[in-house]
């Protein structure tokens, strides 16, 4: 999304070039240029100053810190003196609880995918019609995804409990064999992670697509109901295709909150149990703070970085260029 | 074209920006008012009542006996109050006397000048805890103080045991039988809340107490080097209990307090037999009941049985306190109130509260539950008394040593993995 | 024909989702009404008798109202902040030429990848040395500038897409370009302001592990982090529990439903640009 529209700005910026060039407005023109130039460059000091300023010092500052900090074997208290180079680096490759963390962090973007995609694309379709009530019932799908991830892993912990309420509503519909230990047997716990952020995340990527949906001229589906293609037809070759840029976004913005997964984890099992749901951050906080191990977690953080930015620019490279072409060659809207 | 130029503008920006924001930052700290008036930042993990109250007494008193002393306490949840300490410990403005349990960790924090040494500031105080002083001494200096210090001990279900027709163990081979017998009369021997990791490494420590002998412990925790046997053989006596699966359903997901699935809540509840875990756990029992009762009567403590063929002590007890520290930039007064909560009136009013089981001698009587008369008894008669390893050894080797010891009981590591592991943290 | 049947699928399959969708969150609110034993005996039931001591007890403590006031200060706080900031940053971003431009629009985006978890030792110790620690300042200051990416990536198309012969228009007036952000990009990018405001405090409110470790003074904790303590506080209190995050997340529920179109509209916004 970022670069797509970093691109963008390239062309606009010659279109503004282009204006300039056709001649500006009088006042802004002629012997004062350079004096306008130092105005300019004021202007944009004086705009962009508060927002890199804030960016630096609490966004760039502590992440380069934490860069630093990773080539120290440094428990937090003691001056840093101890330079291992890249040790922990090694180390937490080589971990394979950090190595399992990973595994799950990818089982979670893959997942995520591959079932709130059609779950999410086939509830948007069924709901893109005139029906009464919609308004509420979109709203009513976003509630879990406005609710704070820590109240909600607190709700479904204690819905989780043994004998607790899933326990007992499995059981009084005949479903009591279906029972497990939700999270409690590192068999199962990554599948109820699963079952808890498809609920929490599914609503998201419904209404999103029905968004899409709704930007979908009608006059197309009625030309193809002319032309005596069915439904699933002409969802097929039309909406399908146009939905196309929602549901790369959406896969974008899917894979990287599953990259970074840690409230929800963190309170429901803390990773665990026996490190069966541990996923990249709960790793930083217990194996390097609770620890004592400021370097040896900050290497984990640049790992975690180093993970999602490559994702990140791999799927624009090869998904999201699509639509930079796309937009550039006529823009749809 | 441009792109080089480009970045050189970016990064001269960017410098600017940040050594602006940063000289403005610069400016901050140094909140010590100089109009006669002290205050005194206090954190502790007393963050529910009984014992969030009676700090709250506490300070109020010492407050009104000496005006001019304000103390701001902050009670912490004990798991965010461990991941907050080190970071404040290490920034300009660290709490002046807070939760401190010795050790390894207590030696890092003394290593790196952060700690006030007590020894010449408390010499009396220091005497009245007698040998429960020694976790909280570097190289003869006392750094800190315990006002509370348990043992671990199996809390168990006297009716249960009734019912089962057996008797508290004194050896691990009993423990064994005991473990068969409980489960033959259809009840669940033990909880164990293997998802908070230590409960279950409590196993490990306490069979590393009966296996190793006292030098073999000691100079483990000096050098970390855990080569000797009778480490595997801990691991093995573990092991054998895993084995005989006594354990609660989903133990390995259980947390040790939170809620009647916890393994305290199990016991309470009247769910299992027996639970192995330290001295707070009546108070805990009770808060997990719906009459906020807990077993009662039914409750009783035994020690961890014996290894007649160990070479440790068998009498020696495992134990964990909760003591103070003064940082190295908290003013006098910090020593002055430190010395005023080790004193026997506000340690017996301590005990009083059954929210642990004071260090100072002579205050014991203060005890009410019978329990913990029977575990304070426990503790005075022990040869020693060794800290709880993941203590004793820091953060990073205890750490490692309790993630493998939970493996363990998952199955998913054996009695040498565990050596492996703690010795590989601590190199 | 086919049309009838699709449409009560279509309605069964909303009801359905709608049923799962709120299962947990009516399970919440509904068990706040019962007691801890209640819950033990038969967790599937409907309050019997209806209790109401769980939600008087929440709304009568006075840290529950500290709280509230913690969080909403905290939100309203990080939202001015990002806001201002942002639309400042966004407008430079988008109407002015200047060298470096899009490496500084870059570098905003590259925030977007940067999860907190990466930054939060150094940001502790930073938070300690300024003495934010324990004030709103503290959460707020650093959940802004981990909002500006997105800010900057919403509203910087927004502000391009204003015709340039509007800002002509104006410069003919003799409105210099600041004049022109002040007094014509910025009524007409109100939406888009709303809608970056909205985020903002959405994230703000929901989020645990900043102030989890940045706050130290239980009298300044925000509602996510009273919930998780209480949680652990009153174990065994599970009504009590129940209640606590009933009461913790309906107000806001309601808000941001309300809000619903312009977190959409937003997000979507920054997805078609």
């Amino acid at each position: 999304m970022t670069l797509l529209q970093h691109d963008r700005g390239e062309t606009s910026a010659d279109r503004a070039r282009a204006r300039s060039a056709q001649g500006r407005p009088p006042s802004r023109r002629g012997s004062s240029a350079s004096a306008d130039d130092w105005r300019r460059r004021g202007e944009v000091l004086l705009l962009v100053t508060p927002a890199l300023l804030l960016f630096c010092c609490f966004v760039l500052l502590p992440v380069a810190q934490a860069a630093y900090y990773s080539v120290w074997s440094w428990n937090g208290l003691t001056p840093l003196e101890d330079f291992v180079g890249l040790d922990n680096y090694r180390e937490a490759l080589g971990d394979p609880v950090f190595r399992g963390a990973i595994a799950h962090n990818f089982w979670i973007v893959g997942l995520s995918l591959l079932v709130q995609l059609p779950l999410g694309l086939g509830v948007a379709l069924l709901l893109n019609r005139p029906m009464r009530g919609r308004a509420l019932l979109r709203m009513l799908i976003f509630v879990p995804y406005v609710l704070a991830e820590a109240m909600a892993a607190v709700i479904w912990l204690l819905m989780l409990q043994p004998d607790g309420f899933m326990d007992a509503a499995l059981e009084s519909v005949g479903l009591g064999r279906a029972v497990q230990l939700w999270l409690g047997d590192p068999g199962v716990v990554m599948v109820t992670m699963m079952v808890v952020l498809t609920w929490k995340y599914v609503g998201f990527a419904i209404i999103l697509f029905l968004a899409g949906l709704q930007g979908i001229p009608p006059e197309l589906h009625e030309a193809a109901s002319l032309d005596g293609a069915s439904w699933w037809q002409a969802q097929r070759a039309i909406t399908l295709p146009l939905l196309g840029p929602t549901i790369r976004i959406w896969a974008f913005l899917s894979m990287i909150g599953s990259l970074q997964l840690f409230d929800l984890v963190w309170i429901m099992t803390g990773g665990g149990p026996a490190n069966a749901s541990s996923t990249m951050a709960t790793y930083l906080i217990s194996q390097g703070f609770e620890r004592f191990r400021y370097g040896y977690g900050s290497a984990v953080a640049v790992v975690l970085f180093a993970i999602s930015l490559v994702v990140a620019l791999l799927y624009q490279r090869f998904v999201l260029r699509r639509d930079v072409a796309d937009r550039l060659g006529g823009r749809r809207r | 074209m441009a792109r080089t130029a480009r970045k050189r503008a970016l990064g001269a920006v960017a410098a600017v920006a940040c050594a602006a924001l940063l000289a403005a930052c610069g400016g901050g700290g140094g909140d010590d008012s100089a109009d006669g008036e002290t205050t005194l930042t206090w954190w502790h993990n007393g963050n529910n009542d009984p014992l969030k109250g009676y700090w709250e007494g506490v300070a109020a008193d010492y407050e009104a006996e000496n005006p001019g002393v304000n103390i701001e306490i902050s009670a912490l949840q004990n798991e965010d109050l461990r991941s907050r300490l080190t970071a404040a410990l290490q920034s300009n403005d660290p709490p002046d006397l807070f939760q401190q349990w010795g050790g390894g960790e207590m030696a890092q924090q003394v290593e790196s000048g952060l700690l006030m040494d007590l020894t010449e500031e408390l010499p009396e105080e220091i005497e009245s805890v007698g040998g429960s002083a020694a976790g909280w001494q570097v190289d003869g200096a006392t750094y800190g103080l315990p006002w509370s210090l348990g043992v671990v001990g199996f809390w168990y279900n006297k009716a249960l045991f009734a019912e089962a027709g057996v008797e508290p163990p004194a050896t691990t081979e009993e423990l064994l039988s005991v473990i068969d017998d409980l489960e033959a009369a259809g009840l669940t021997p033990a909880a164990v809340g293997a998802g908070d990791k230590w409960p279950a490494a409590h196993y490990w420590y306490y069979a590393a107490v009966r296996e190793c002998s006292e030098e073999t412990l000691t100079q483990a925790g000096v050098d970390l080097d855990f080569s000797d046997p009778c480490f595997e053989r801990a691991g093995e006596l573990v092991e054998s209990i895993v084995s005989a699966q006594p354990f609660n359903r989903g133990f390995l997901g259980t947390s040790a307090q939170q809620g009647a699935t916890s393994s305290a809540g199990l016991l309470a509840n009247g769910k299992v037999a027996m639970e192995l875990m330290g001295h707070w756990n009546p108070g805990v029992m009770s808060g997990l009941t719906e009459d906020g009762e807990g077993l009662g009567e039914d409750l009783g403590w035994f020690p961890f049985p014996t290894a007649p063929d160990g070479e440790g002590d068998q009498a020696a007890a495992l134990s964990g306190g909760d003591g103070f520290s003064c940082s190295v930039t908290a003013p006098p007064e910090c020593a002055d109130f430190l010395a005023y909560v080790m004193s026997p009136e506000v340690q017996r009013g301590f005990g009083a509260t059954g929210a642990g089981i004071p260090t100072v001698q002579g205050t014991e009587d203060s005890l009410e539950d019978p329990n913990l008369v029977t575990v304070a008894e426990y503790r005075d008669q022990a040869p020693y008394v060794q800290l709880y390893l993941d203590t004793a050894y820091g953060p990073n080797v205890g750490g490692a040593l309790n993630d493998a010891v939970s493996l363990l009981f998952a199955g998913e590591s054996t009695p040498a993995d565990i050596v492996a592991a703690i010795s590989s943290a601590s190199s | 024909m086919t049309g009838r049947v699709s449409r009560t699928f279509a309605v069964g399959v909303a009801l359905a989702v709608v049923a799962v969708t709120l299962a947990p969150v009516a399970y919440a609110v509904v068990s706040g009404f019962r007691t801890t034993g209640q819950l033990a005996a038969d967790p599937v039931a409907l309050p019997d008798p209806w209790v109401l001591t769980n939600y008087t007890s929440v709304l009568t403590s006075s840290s529950f109202w500290r709280m509230t006031l913690n969080s909403t200060l905290i939100g309203v706080v990080t939202t001015a902040l990002v806001v201002v900031t942002g639309v400042m940053a966004a407008y430079a971003l988008s109407r002015y030429e200047f060298r470096g431009r899009e490496v500084l629009y870059t570098l905003f985006t590259l925030g977007l990848l940067f999860p907190l978890t990466v930054a939060i030792l150094p940001l502790f110790l930073l938070l300690r040395d300024l003495d934010l620690t324990s004030s709103p300042l503290g959460v707020a200051l650093p959940q802004a500038a981990f909002a500006l990416p997105m800010t900057i990536v919403i509203l910087r198309p927004f502000l391009r897409a204003l015709p340039d012969e509007l800002e002509d228009a104006a410069a003919v007036d003799g409105c210099s370009r600041l004049g022109f952000f002040w007094r014509i990009a910025l009524p007409l990018s109100m939406p888009a302001l709303v809608t970056v405001g909205v985020l903002a405090f959405v994230a703000s409110w929901n989020a645990y592990m900043l102030p989890l470790l940045v706050l130290d003074q239980e009298s300044a904790y925000t509602l996510p982090l009273g919930v998780a303590t209480f949680s652990t506080q009153y174990t065994q209190d599970t009504a009590a529990v129940l209640a606590f995050t009933s009461m913790a997340m309906l107000p806001a529920l309601l808000f941001f439903l309300l809000a619903e179109r312009r977190i959409v509209g937003g997000l979507t916004g920054a997805v078609k640009g």
